[in-house]
């Protein structure tokens, strides 16, 4: 007997949100992290300490408690979100803190001489970022935002325990009928590996294309 | 300073970083159960038909033990006995059936203290240690002797019993539906075609729903108290889950009531090893045992009685349910 035969539609539902949610909350949570990295490393005092306080706490709490947090405790006070879009604010603020951190280290990579450079011919702080810094940044960091992205893809799986049906939801729901945990959740778990391992290739490949040799 | 430079004093970080997550928690904490989890304050009494929900020390003083000729040498009951003490795979969030008291570290209810009783039966005394287990794994752990029985409001069915053995059933149930105090549309399983109805993760609910109730769309919760908040919370119309546990829950939860009787009949086991007949014949006696003597009716009086109207029921026959 086979648990998955019958399951097939379930399943690829599961994987979809799984991949649905992956994508979107890693577009957002890039686009979150290059905001916090330049408030660390932009002039004014204040917005660096904002930056700071930011990726400090949340990357000091654990992602479960944010998403029960954000799902149970928000809808006391009145505002309450559909459960994906709960979780995709939750994940991709919490691994917002982890890209940050990682396009800073990119960020620190850049010599010195580029950004004094771009402030001689008369670049902006920002222009200076855009044009000169963070192209840079970026290449130097790739491998290490790919890895973020496969710890982002795992993470998605939280998102079962605050109602998402995902693919750790779906196996869940095919274990209740069938009985077969081992097999079922090896399944689901090979399905995560061969995601990553896409997301793997994918950051490999562009770190060879881009990468800069110093 | 310029902005490619900045370096961080790791001190003030860790200052930083621990005054936010103070302000965070602080945070968390205002508009009362912040954590999303209501819960029985422990050993509080259940307000309702009376009791504690506690089984008085007075049962298990008086519960059978097994003779010696019944525990052969070499056999799991020997190894438990040996080891002094019962590794049972439960909840400790279930009010009623298996609930940990924060403060004593007891976990009470009709399952716990019924996994009380089998200890004692084996060991002499009701030494047990509760293994937490989600549903997900339960198959695995006992097919791995982790832990040497389920109880945990376990449905007999026959998928499950080509993987483990089922003694019992010792509790018939069934499904039921509950709604906020203040919803007068929903009466029963009839109503939910349709509608989003809150379920919990690995429960019978989520294979029952979409037969009783055609297009209703659900959304699963980890753990029951989560389910309960969604739905005082109005993530979904109707909570359907077991019977005894809404009943606990609607007595602890003065904003969502049971509506209709239970729709379906659920036959719960202990879970065992498949690969030892020795041990389930040995538990099915045992359970024939406490029925006979009026063990079993006091358990359930002292626990879920509290809450459901009508004396303790008639249990169910050992082996009537398939799978068992």
């Amino acid at each position: 007997m086979n648990p998955f035969s019958g399951y097939l539609t379930e399943l690829g539902h599961g994987l979809v949100t799984t991949v649905e949610l992956t994508v979107v909350t890693t577009v957002a949570a890039l686009l979150l992290g290059v905001v916090v990295a330049t408030l660390r490393i932009c002039p004014v005092p204040l917005l660096r300490t904002v930056g700071l306080v930011y990726v400090e706490v949340l990357q000091n709490l654990p992602l479960l408690a944010l998403l029960v947090l954000f799902v149970f405790a928000l809808p006391q006070l009145g505002i309450t979100f559909p459960l994906f879009t709960s979780a995709a604010i939750v994940i991709a603020a919490y691994e917002g803190a982890y890209f940050a951190e990682a396009i800073r280290a990119g960020i620190n990579t850049v010599g010195i001489g580029q950004a004094e450079a771009a402030r001689a011919i008369g670049l902006t702080f920002s222009q200076s970022l855009r044009y000169v810094i963070l192209p840079q940044a970026f290449r130097a960091v790739i491998q290490p935002m790919g890895n973020i992205s496969i710890a982002l893809l795992m993470n998605t799986s939280l998102a079962a325990a605050v109602g998402v049906v995902e693919l750790t939801q779906t196996a869940n729901n095919v274990n209740l009928v069938e009985a077969q945990p081992l097999l079922i959740f090896t399944g689901a778990g090979l399905a995560y590996m061969l995601l990553a391992l896409v997301i793997g290739l994918v950051t490999g490949r562009l770190e060879r294309r881009l990468a800069i040799v110093r | 300073m310029s902005i490619l430079t900045k370096r961080l004093r790791p001190r003030r970080t860790v200052a930083i970083a621990a005054a936010s997550v103070a302000v965070a928690m602080a945070a968390a904490g205002c508009g009362g159960g912040g954590s999303g989890t209501p819960g029985t304050p422990g050993g509080a009494a259940v307000p309702g038909l009376g009791g504690t929900g506690v089984v008085e020390q007075a049962v298990y003083d008086a519960a059978p033990v097994a003779a010696d000729a019944d525990i052969p040498a070499g056999s799991t009951m020997e190894k438990i006995r040996q080891r002094g003490k019962l590794l049972v795979g439960g909840s400790l969030d279930a009010p009623l059936l298996a609930q940990q008291d924060p403060v004593s570290g007891k976990v009470e209810g009709f399952d716990a203290s019924l996994a009380r009783l089998l200890a004692k039966y084996i060991i002499g005394k009701p030494e047990v240690e509760t293994v937490t287990i989600g549903t997900q794994t339960r198959e695995a752990l006992l097919r791995a002797k982790s832990v040497d029985t389920v109880f945990q409001t376990y449905t007999i069915t026959p998928e499950r019993a080509t993987q483990i053995a089922f003694a019992g059933p010792y509790l018939t149930s069934g499904l039921a539906v509950a709604v906020k105090k203040e919803n007068t549309t929903i009466h029963g399983v009839q109503d939910l075609a349709g509608k989003k109805v809150v379920v919990g993760t690995n429960t019978p609910a989520v294979t029952a729903l979409p037969t009783v109730a055609p297009g209703s769309e659900q959304v699963a919760f980890a753990t029951d108290p989560q389910a309960v908040q969604a739905l005082l919370q109005g993530r979904g119309e109707a909570y359907v889950q077991d019977f005894t546990l809404l009943a606990s829950n609607a007595k602890v939860n003065p904003g969502m009531k049971v509506v209709g009787q239970p729709f379906t009949t659920e036959p719960y086991g202990i879970g065992l090893n498949r690969e030892d007949p020795q041990f389930k014949e040995f538990v099915n006696n045992w359970l024939t045992k406490i029925q006979a003597d009026g063990t079993w009716a006091k358990v359930w009086q002292a626990t879920l009685g509290t809450v459901v109207e009508g004396g303790a029921p008639t249990p169910p026959a050992i082996g009537s349910a398939q799978g068992s």
